[in-house]
């Protein structure tokens, strides 16, 4: 006899996201599904927190609303309570650690990545845990498919044990082009949707400079 | 087959109680269907196999042939359907010898329903049956268990609902050959595109009084690899060694060398 | 016979007819009673100034303390009530703390001085599932200084009825009249911090009853490093460096 249980793996997909010198980018599938049925193929899981912030938080859908209004809650209140100061970053990073971690007990089930404009300039990847432990990063995936898209990320973003032919040296890390970064974020989703089954149907990616924001939606296999 | 050994019975079943969890087979999490027509039956199937939610084969086939006239697709343990239709096919080819006759379709489906009863489902495939004899056209399905089906128009496996609101909708009763063929492969596609455990290109094999079987492989193939970005082509030196060798082995015969070439990116 | 004064005066939470409400003016006059603190904003940095006094010859000036820090970025000079200025000074501690801890970032300056003037109308009776903190108003005020990476150097000031604005140069305190009109006449918005510490001392100098002595002020600053107390040694080498008042009218040619 099965019971109804409210933590299922309805999930919003996969996301990734990938910080340069002086961009970020957040990219996710728009396939919402529940076991082996589609939900919706048309389903965004980037949300525009405001402050020039965007999140995915990957895994129990329902828990993963609730964090975004969650936070936009809390960005609203640092706005009245600070003169409208914009909130970083670095402050969203951890106004979200603090909302995970104060439900310690009785935790979100999400795999969160935060990006945005660091003060310096910089693009700006954070990931979280469900409690709440975080970090900033160079790249980060989540969601179902991120056993097939981090080890991606850490062969082609950070040159994870790879040497230079040249030197023998470690391959040092490059600052990415943004135009590289996409070309990889593209490669890493349509590979991911040839071998992981809730993966599909559109990539929605989200790019951030100093200019603003570029939203672009390219066409994933559909089975 | 001598029989299935049940060796590990006991030990698997006390590792299952200590949380020890089991191998994920590899399953043909599938749709698969069959519609007759005026002038014979067709099966079709998709060709994703999966374990888990990972993709295991993206093109794998999924329709076997039993005799030259009579063919199934298998939904379920991959294994247990490819080992099934092998078996059958042998028993089949070895009856048709004995009796001088080309083997009917009920003759195939009573050998496997009674074995798949004997193994209580343990052997977990899931069958459509299909075939043209001196007796005329048949469609059948076959469960698990050993429950026999038959019907004008058939389908099986995880997105068998989907290919039935197609069948269902669609069917009519004296399809031409291509009103079938289209039709089997629109159930199929409903699956591809509806099912996640269903997925790649729609197989479809065409039985047909008086004429040799047909299989088209590759019959639709909506869903092609898009083109890559980059080339993940990497520098020799790229990969740290603690220490080289070499070491030589010596080759009776060279024709064991000869292989086929492996599918890797193109060097632009 | 309502209109007399001392009929309204008595609950602090009670309006008089023509809207006022008097023990929270009474306050004013309260820090009107305390020795005077003088603040001043450069481009910079701030500067803040109290003039301590002693009551009593036998007392250890070096046990009053009139100035505070806040947080790293944030420094706090206070007239009137010593023990009132010291609840605000707590609270001002743990919001700046809360803030950090909350948003791994410094509170802003501005941010932190409202976070105080919340805490000036917790008085009278308890409203429902609010704590009632006092049972009077403060009889204390606050000059804010500080530096954050938003605005830079900040200065504010913070009263009884829960109101701050920010100032460029300010005076509290018993010699508050006579320091601010010195500060109106002599203020100039591109000083410098050296510049800054004279008039400081000079407008304290002028408004100070005794004569002024490394012992008898505390200067602090807060600027891009942060707030410091002036030491000892610091104060006696400004106090000797400091022009006659002779020269006072070359300060005043400078603005």
């Amino acid at each position: 006899m099965s019971r109804f249980n409210p933590y299922g793996d309805s999930s919003g997909g996969s996301s990734l996201a990938i910080a340069g010198a002086d961009f970020a980018i957040l990219a996710g599938d728009t396939r919402h599904s529940t076991g082996f049925s589609i939900d919706s193929r048309d389903q965004s899981q980037i949300a525009d927190l405001g402050d020039g912030l965007f999140l995915t938080s990957n895994g129990f859908s329902a828990d993963a609303k609730q964090l975004v209004d969650d936070l936009r809650t809390q960005i609203k209140w640092y706005h009245h309570n600070n003169n409208d100061h914009k909130l970083s970053i670095s402050a969203a990073a951890r106004t979200t650690m603090m909302l995970l971690y104060g439900k310690r007990f009785f935790p979100y089930y999400v795999n969160p990545i935060m990006i945005g404009m660091a003060d310096d300039g910089t693009g700006a990847v954070y990931s979280f845990d469900p409690l709440g432990s975080y970090d900033r990063e160079p790249s980060r995936a989540a969601g179902h498919a991120s056993e097939l898209l981090m080890p991606f990320l850490d062969n082609q973003v950070t040159f994870a044990n790879q040497l230079d032919p040249q030197t023998g040296e470690p391959r040092k890390r490059l600052d990415l082009d943004l135009q590289t970064a996409v070309d990889l974020v593209k490669d890493a989703f349509t590979g991911a949707a040839e071998r992981q089954v809730q993966v599909g149907d559109t990539l929605e990616i989200v790019i951030l400079t100093k200019d603003g924001v570029d939203r672009q939606y390219y066409d994933l296999r559909r089975d | 087959m001598a029989g299935l050994s049940f060796d590990n019975y006991r030990r698997n079943k006390s590792l299952e109680a200590s949380g020890v969890l089991p191998p994920k087979t590899t399953s043909t999490g599938t749709t698969i269907v069959g519609c007759k027509f005026n002038g014979g039956v067709i099966l079709s199937a998709d060709t994703r196999a999966t374990a888990g939610m990972v993709v295991a084969d993206k093109n794998c086939l999924k329709l076997h042939r039993l005799a030259p006239n009579i063919w199934c697709a298998g939904a379920g343990t991959a294994s247990d359907n490819d080992k099934v239709t092998e078996l059958e096919s042998s028993q089949l080819e070895i009856h048709s010898q004995w009796t001088g006759r080309a083997p009917r379709v009920v003759t195939a489906l009573t050998h496997l329903k009674q074995h798949l009863f004997k193994y209580q489902g343990h052997v977990g495939a899931y069958l459509i049956i299909a075939g043209v004899d001196v007796t005329g056209s048949h469609l059948f399905s076959l469960h698990a268990h050993g429950s026999t089906d038959v019907g004008p128009y058939l389908a099986l496996g995880s997105g068998s609902m989907a290919a039935l609101s197609v069948l269902e909708s669609k069917w009519k009763e004296d399809l031409t050959k291509e009103e079938a063929m289209e039709l089997c492969s629109e159930a199929i596609m409903a699956g591809v595109f509806n099912d996640l455990a269903s997925g790649s290109n729609v197989d479809l094999c065409v039985i047909e009084k008086g004429k040799p079987s047909r299989l088209h492989r590759g019959y639709k193939q909506p869903n092609q690899r898009l083109q890559k970005q980059r080339n993940y082509n990497f520098d020799i030196g790229t990969t740290s060694y603690f220490e080289a060798g070499s070491e030589v082995f010596y080759i009776s015969k060279q024709s064991d060398l000869e292989t086929s070439a492996m599918e890797v990116d193109q060097v632009s | 016979m309502f209109l007399t004064r001392s009929e309204y005066d008595r609950g602090v939470s009670t309006f008089s007819p023509e809207g006022r409400l008097f023990q929270v003016e009474y306050s004013l006059e309260a820090i009107k009673l305390g020795s005077t603190a003088v603040g001043i904003k450069t481009k910079d940095g701030v500067i803040l100034g109290v003039e301590k006094r002693a009551n009593s010859k036998l007392m250890e000036s070096g046990s009053i303390n009139k100035i505070e820090e806040i947080e790293k970025h944030i420094g706090c000079a206070f007239s009137g009530l010593t023990a009132d200025a010291r609840m605000m000074i707590d609270h001002a501690r743990v919001e700046a703390t809360n803030h950090a801890f909350n948003y791994d970032e410094p509170t802003s300056v501005e941010t932190l001085t409202q976070s105080v003037c919340d805490l000036a109308l917790r008085f009278g009776e308890s409203g429902e599932g609010q704590e009632r903190v006092m049972s009077r108003p403060f009889g204390v005020a606050l000059l804010i200084a500080g530096y954050d990476e938003r605005l830079g150097p900040q200065l504010y000031h913070t009263e009884p009825t829960g109101t701050f604005y920010m100032y460029d140069a300010k005076a509290i305190g018993s010699g508050s009249e006579g320091a601010q009109a010195e500060l109106q006449q002599k203020y100039y918005s591109n000083m410098t911090m050296a510049e800054a510490e004279i008039l400081l001392l000079k407008v304290l100098k002028q408004v100070m009853e005794e004569k002024l002595e490394a012992k008898n002020v505390q200067l602090a600053k807060v600027t891009k490093e942060g707030f410091q107390l002036y030491t000892t040694e610091e104060l006696e080498k400004l106090v000797a460096d400091l022009p006659a008042d002779v020269d006072q009218d070359e300060l005043a040619e400078l603005s």
